[in-house]
């Protein structure tokens, strides 16, 4: 994948994209753990959302960077 | 040995964590991550840290969940602020009085609607001001890199909202989800106690209109409280719908509560002890299932109990009530007599079946899915549109004078001038008392400009790197922080911070420039002292003119309780009111006897109001026969009362209530005198269910305490 897109005439790095993507994509894994009341067994919830998100944002940031 | 003198230690520091703890966890909060966001706005080289540390310093807050939720709004406020401003840029950016002229309007547009919805929504309003303000004003110099800047804003204002809700959802998060529910299970608690003290007949009337005024500004705190835990927790989103239910139906459950007491105590008043005394079993029942609740806090767990209990006692309850009334009928009463006790009677059985909903409800938050999360009924914020009008015009008007002062003297420091004032109207247009709070920023923006100058000529020059930066600022960020925690005086805490973030914070390229740091705390501080002038002199909220309009809102109520539409209308009703109440009673908080004609307006409002909902409800459910018809007599009659209520309420004067009384008393007699075919009692007979709203909203008109009683009125009208 290249690692600068350009949008509307604007170059941007390939990586705000991602964070946009991944930011849908976590909102819906959270919203899918919390149904199935994941969070209940959690030492720190927050902590798990945080981490979780950031898992996902740093395995498809890899697919640019490696 | 040890022991013994470690367990007071421990309690000692026990009781700290929850008082004095709690603060300095704050405070050291708002250092990390300040630091964190200012390391990462030098290490990203972003054109103004200064905005970064504005952000963390506006959406710091104690808890995590208004942190989350306030971070929500203003990514939302911010993009709509800017897609105005690069609109307005590209329109006007050669035209500066026409720039200024349309950013006054927007600036006025943004704080109407902050003063109108009050709530998050209001705050996402103040944000578009500000930064529509911020973004756009120092473009007006520079209107070729105007889009440019303006993204640089935008990722400057999402760096420190990343920082905060991070830093604040992770380091020893203190819950917004915590505190709903302890709120929740203190307010039952007291309710709880004050039902039990109702009952027994114990209840003095100052501690009575104490505990009311406080539920109504819970039922608005909570509904605040509910919106932030749904962005914190995913367990409490799960429950969002619950806890909304939960709130109305204490909302409901007080005011069956108010409307028995009110009862209650007119009977005693009109000294008919008979009917007092054959109830007073049937009172005994439901306060004995009470009092156990008014002593300690009620879980989950507890509240399944509580709903058996409740629902065991109904069925007694209507026993007890089928005997007193036999009891009664041997003492010989007569017609007016056994009105009232079958009114009480029935309000007391609707008040336990409000109960049990209560408990189901709490009960059900145990489980993860549960049916009851299905509610539709909205918390409806009610405002004053003319408020929020005043306060757009007058956050237009000083802009615009500010604007014309900048534009007339060309003043170098003239964007900060304007920008100030665009911030100050934004943050103090929701507050009860802005003309306080200006005047708190005022004094915090002193107070830093003073430390700013003391910092940026005499130590920073002759620090070198981060650490020792960090170290200088510390004291700064440590005492706004702690002026933040103290609710009395967090205003001087904002303007210490944000105006020292703003002005006196080096950027990546520090320069030196004493001139040019004093003209622009000049501008900030006389911008500041307009902007508290203005919020003082222009209509300032908390003085008659609102008072008198929120009675008229108040009263308008029941005219919305008449001719509203019925889906949606208990919730609105009851949730509108108290929102009213509430904005009333902060608003008059100078004066005790403003407040409390304003609360003997709301008891009134509520008494009638739910009253003619529950007729209404009561009409819309009827079984198809036709003693019940579109157009008997007693429905004509109740339609009649129906408008003239209206017309008392609208303009309460001595003969609209003649008049208002007359048709109620023609619709008692109408009910009456309809045969039916059904039992003679309230479970089975709706035409007696609707007598007894009837007898209901009679006796509420004819309160001698009530504010539409011939005393109260002509002082009133005096």
């Amino acid at each position: 994948m290249p690692r600068e897109v350009h949008v509307l005439g604007v170059y941007m790095p390939s990586l705000t994209l991602l964070f946009l993507l991944c930011v849908l994509l976590g909102w819906g894994l959270d919203r899918l753990l919390a149904w199935l009341g994941v969070y209940r067994h959690a030492w720190h919830p927050t902590l798990l959302r945080v981490s979780l998100f950031i898992c996902l944002y740093g395995a498809l940031a890899l697919c640019i960077y490696r | 040995m040890s022991t013994v003198t470690l367990q007071p230690l421990r309690a000692l520091l026990a009781d700290w964590g929850r008082s004095e703890g709690l603060s300095w966890v704050f405070v050291a909060k708002a250092l990390v991550t300040a630091f964190l966001a200012l390391w990462l706005a030098y290490r990203l080289q972003l054109p103004q840290p200064s905005t970064v540390l504005v952000t963390v310093f506006i959406i710091m807050q104690p808890q995590s969940g208004q942190v989350l939720a306030k971070s929500f709004y203003r990514l939302i406020g911010t993009f709509v602020g800017l897609a105005m401003m690069v609109l307005l840029i590209a329109l006007f950016a050669q035209e500066r009085v026409l720039f200024l002229l349309s950013l006054a309007l927007w600036i006025g547009l943004c704080t109407a609607g902050a003063t109108r919805y009050r709530d998050f929504r209001g705050y996402a309003c103040v944000l578009a001001g500000y930064t529509a303000a911020m973004i756009g004003l120092p473009a007006t110099l520079h209107p070729e890199g105007a889009f440019m800047a303006a993204l640089w804003r935008v990722l400057e204002i999402s760096l420190g909202i990343l920082c905060t809700g991070v830093v604040n959802g992770l380091l020893l998060p203190q819950t917004s989800s915590s505190s709903l529910r302890s709120t929740l299970a203190v307010r039952f608690r007291d309710f709880a106690g004050f039902a039990w003290e109702g009952l027994a007949g114990e209840l003095p009337p100052t501690r009575f209109e104490q505990l009311n005024a406080r539920f109504a500004a819970e039922a608005v705190g909570l509904e605040n409280l509910r919106n932030a835990s749904a962005f914190e927790d995913p367990h409490y989103r799960l429950r969002s719908g619950r806890l909304a239910r939960l709130n109305n139906e204490f909302m409901l459950l007080s005011t069956r509560f108010h409307a028995l007491y009110q009862l209650l105590r007119r009977l005693h008043v009109a000294g008919e002890q008979g009917v007092v005394d054959a109830l007073q079993p049937c009172l005994a029942e439901v306060a004995a299932v009470l009092a156990p609740l008014r002593t300690r806090l009620c879980s989950d767990a507890e509240a399944v109990q509580l709903a058996e209990r409740v629902e065991a006692c109904k069925v007694e309850l209507m026993e007890q009530i089928r005997r007193a009334r036999l009891q009664l009928n041997m003492q010989q009463p007569n017609e007016a007599q056994m009105l009232d006790f079958n009114t009480a009677a029935e309000l007391l059985y609707r008040f336990a079946d409000d109960l049990h909903s209560y408990a189901l409800t709490h009960a059900s938050l145990l489980d993860h899915h549960h049916v009851r999360e299905q509610f539709t009924g909205a918390f409806t914020p009610r405002a004053n549109g003319t408020a929020a009008i005043v306060a757009g015009l007058r956050g237009s008007l000083l802009m615009l004078v500010l604007s014309a002062f900048w534009l007339a003297t060309a003043w170098p420091s003239g964007t900060t001038l304007v920008m100030t004032a665009g911030m100050i109207t934004g943050l103090v247009s929701a507050g009860a008392n802005p003309k306080r709070l200006a005047g708190q920023l005022f004094v915090g923006a002193c107070g830093g400009a003073v430390l700013g100058f003391t910092l940026l000529f005499f130590v920073l020059p002759r620090l070198d790197g981060f650490a020792l930066l960090c170290c200088a600022l510390t004291p700064v960020f440590a005492l706004g922080a702690t002026l933040l925690t103290r609710s009395q005086w967090s205003g001087i805490g904002t303007g210490l911070l944000v105006w020292f973030c703003m002005l006196s914070l080096p950027a990546n390229l520090t320069l030196y420039n004493p001139y040019g740091f004093i003209n622009e705390y000049l501008a900030a501080l006389l911008s500041m002292a307009m902007a508290t002038l203005a919020t003082a002199l222009i209509l300032p909220p908390n003085r008659p003119w609102l008072w008198r309009r929120l009675e008229h809102d108040l009263r308008m109520r029941v005219v919305f309780a008449v001719s509203g539409k019925l889906k949606g209308l208990v919730a609105g009703f009851e949730s509108g009111t108290r929102d009213l109440l509430n904005q009333a009673h902060g608003f008059s908080s100078s004066r005790p006897d403003v407040q409390r004609q304003l609360l003997r307006w709301m008891f009134l409002v509520q008494e009638v109001g739910h009253a003619v909902i529950e007729l209404r409800q009561e009409q819309a459910a009827l079984p198809a026969q036709s003693c019940y018809g579109e157009n008997t007599r007693w429905r004509r009659a109740i339609r009649v009362m129906g408008r003239a209520l209206i017309r008392l309420f609208v303009r309460p004067t001595e003969q609209h209530r003649q008049r208002a009384l007359t048709a109620v008393e023609h619709a008692i007699a109408a009910v009456r005198g309809t045969p039916e075919p059904r039992a003679p009692q309230f479970d089975t007979s709706p035409l007696r269910r609707v007598l007894s709203y009837l007898h209901f909203i009679r006796s509420a008109l004819l309160d001698p305490e009530s504010p539409l009683a011939p005393a109260a009125g002509a002082a009133h009208a005096a």
